[in-house]
């Protein structure tokens, strides 16, 4: 049976409502971008202690969000399923936005993002930061040349691509744990299970987002979705959501049990303030076993919706767990001292994010969608109505 | 718009703001010229049992002669206490250690941080394009953000710190590069700070080390760091 693709119309009040609602957004979004980069980063959270806020928490979340859709265009390239073919296209689409997404987040929060290019002629091979810029890079030209190939209907190129697209997938987001993983001199970041439970967040954040984004773009085009087919994706979601419950119990029982490391771990998970709160209700709670349990017992596609939209709300929560108490916690410069200096040495660290940075998180996701609708008027990207 | 257009409009934008930093690119090339020599390695040796405990000569020294604003530190002296009963706070000055393996170089995506011939860490300021990876990493702290612009300038033989970059302690390598002391070692009224060459074992420091009482901060982090403190 043959897929046929073909673009939107995007001629209706409804598109250029929401094409005006997110460019009023994004615009927004690169005005605070522009004030702190005229201004400088104290107009943000962000100080000398707590050095990385939201900026490089919706970069890593954008990052591990485009994962789901490259699960899905595999299902159809590479292990035929060929039921899944009529989303493959844009969920190579989407992949790939979501990186440009992350990258512009990440690009933003620079001290001085007009240097940005620097990152391409100094390459530091010892930097698992630098090995980044090139994995994110040449994963949005793969993912570009997979669609190439898809739009050409080169079957045999698309599988091979499609094969290669999944590898670069691992290296993507096991790059971007070890970002944190290989810090030494932070406890609740240093851990080599970084990177896999990075695969694994990604993957279950980012079968959710494309459930929710498949069904709401079907809907509003018009289209039929057989809902066998989200089901069989609420099944994937259910085993990652396991997967990365399993990564959480390992990592945080290793460290507890750790003389070394197990002050840490209490701080991040039984000392009553808002990290914990944040550990246990939004990560563990809503984001992770209320979704697990409809998952099991709903096959409806408006309760595997919700529970989608509440994974991708939990490993929101998992990612501001990762950034923020690690540079909370004070470095123990010296064990066994009590330590006290006017630069905080020994000191919890704080920090509260400011209304610019939200502004700003909230312009690069509009961009993203922006592009997304814009994507769908020029590209053949949706399946034809039947 | 077809898709053709689109896609022209697209390439346009995205070489246009490739081709922006490249003015800035090329003076860049040129900034790593130093005159240091690898027959040194500067080190420093600080008795924290002549430090006194309120005073600030060495952290005001560093500001006036490095122009820091004050929420930055480039040193700072701290106090620790042992976390016993009856125990005595021991003023500490920390400063950037200019580890001999240092975290911020391996890290940093630019090469900004770099680590001249005779051991002096740096940052190439008009090379950090201010990610904060090598605040991250840094065990010690010793590393700023300049996040707003900082007119003041009390010394102008050293530049005005421009917001948007990392700054830390550069062992004042102008003043070494003349010859002279860091100005905290040479402002402090005790005596406490040494500094010299570690690979020369006739200088004050070397002498210090051999010793056998010096210690450093948290060596088990493996990064080897210069600065050395006695009397802990």
């Amino acid at each position: 049976m043959k897929t046929y693709f073909t673009k939107i119309e995007g001629k209706s009040s409804g598109f250029y409502i929401l094409l005006g609602i997110l460019g009023v957004l994004a615009a927004a979004g690169l005005y605070s971008a522009y004030l702190m980069f005229a201004k400088g980063h104290y107009l943000t959270g962000m100080n000398n202690h707590v050095p990385w806020g939201l900026p490089i928490i919706i970069t890593i979340y954008l990052i591990g969000l485009s994962a789901g859709s490259l699960v899905l265009s595999s299902l159809s390239s590479v292990f035929g399923k060929t039921e899944y073919k009529g989303f493959s296209r844009i969920a190579v689409y989407l992949a790939a936005l979501l990186l440009v997404g992350a990258l512009l987040s990440l690009g933003l929060d620079l001290g001085r993002p007009e240097r940005i290019m620097l990152a391409f002629f100094y390459l530091n091979p010892q930097s698992i930061f630098s090995w980044n810029g090139f994995l994110y890079s040449s994963y949005i030209l793969i993912c570009i040349v997979y669609l190439w190939a898809m739009f050409k209907e080169k079957e045999k190129l698309v599988k091979i691509i499609g094969t290669l697209a999944v590898v670069w997938a691992v290296g993507v987001h096991s790059g971007t744990g070890g970002i944190f993983g290989f810090t030494s001199g932070r406890e609740l970041y240093h851990s080599p299970l970084t990177p896999p439970s990075f695969v694994a967040a990604a993957l279950s954040s980012g079968t959710g987002l494309t459930i929710i984004l498949l069904v709401l773009t079907f809907k509003a085009t018009r289209r039929f979705l057989d809902p066998q087919l989200i089901v069989g994706l609420s099944r994937l979601l259910v085993s990652f959501i396991l997967v990365v419950l399993y990564f959480l119990a390992v990592e945080n029982l290793t460290r507890i049990y750790s003389p070394a490391s197990s002050e840490a771990t209490h701080f991040l998970l039984f000392s009553g303030n808002v990290y914990c709160l944040i550990f246990w209700v939004g990560l563990i709670f809503i984001g992770s076993i209320v979704p697990a349990i409809i998952l099991f017992i709903k096959k409806s596609v408006s309760w595997i919706v919700f529970s989608s939209a509440l994974v991708v709300f939990g490993v929101l929560c998992e990612r501001f767990i990762i950034v923020i108490p690690g540079q909370v916690l004070p470095s123990e410069l010296f064990p066994g001292y009590e330590v006290s200096s006017p630069f905080m040495d020994g000191a919890m660290g704080s920090y509260f994010i400011s209304p610019l940075e939200i502004i700003q998180a909230v312009g690069v996701l509009a961009i993203v969608g922006l592009l997304y609708i814009l994507g769908l008027k020029f590209f053949a990207f949706l399946p034809e109505k039947k | 718009m077809d898709r053709r257009t689109f896609l022209k409009i697209g390439a346009g934008v995205v070489a246009t703001t490739a081709m922006g930093p490249l003015p800035q690119l090329v003076s860049c090339l040129h900034a790593k010229d130093t005159k240091a020599s690898a027959k040194n390695k500067w080190g420093m040796v600080i008795d924290v049992a002549k430090c006194v405990e309120g005073c600030s000569v060495c952290m005001d020294a560093c500001r006036k002669e490095n122009n820091v604003s004050a929420s930055n530190y480039w040193i700072r002296l701290a106090t620790i206490k042992p976390k016993v009963p009856n125990a005595k706070p021991q003023p500490i000055p920390l400063l950037c250690n200019h580890c001999d393996d240092p975290f911020c170089v391996k890290v940093c995506l630019v090469k900004a941080s770099f680590k001249r011939k005779d051991g002096i860490v740096l940052i190439d300021e008009h090379r950090c394009i201010g990610c904060r990876y090598c605040m991250i990493v840094c065990p010690y702290k010793s590393r700023s953000f300049v996040f707003k612009h900082y007119e003041e300038t009390t010394n102008p033989d050293s530049p005005k710190r421009q917001h948007g970059v990392v700054e830390k302690c550069d062992f004042c390598v102008s003043r070494i590069d003349k010859g002279l002391m860091p100005a905290c070692v040479e402002a402090c009224p005790n005596k406490a700070m040494a500094f010299g060459n570690l690979n020369d074992p006739n200088s004050e420091v070397a002498k210090l080390i051999a010793t056998g009482k010096a210690q450093r901060i948290r060596p088990d982090l493996g990064s080897k760091p210069k600065v050395y403190y006695l009397g802990l």
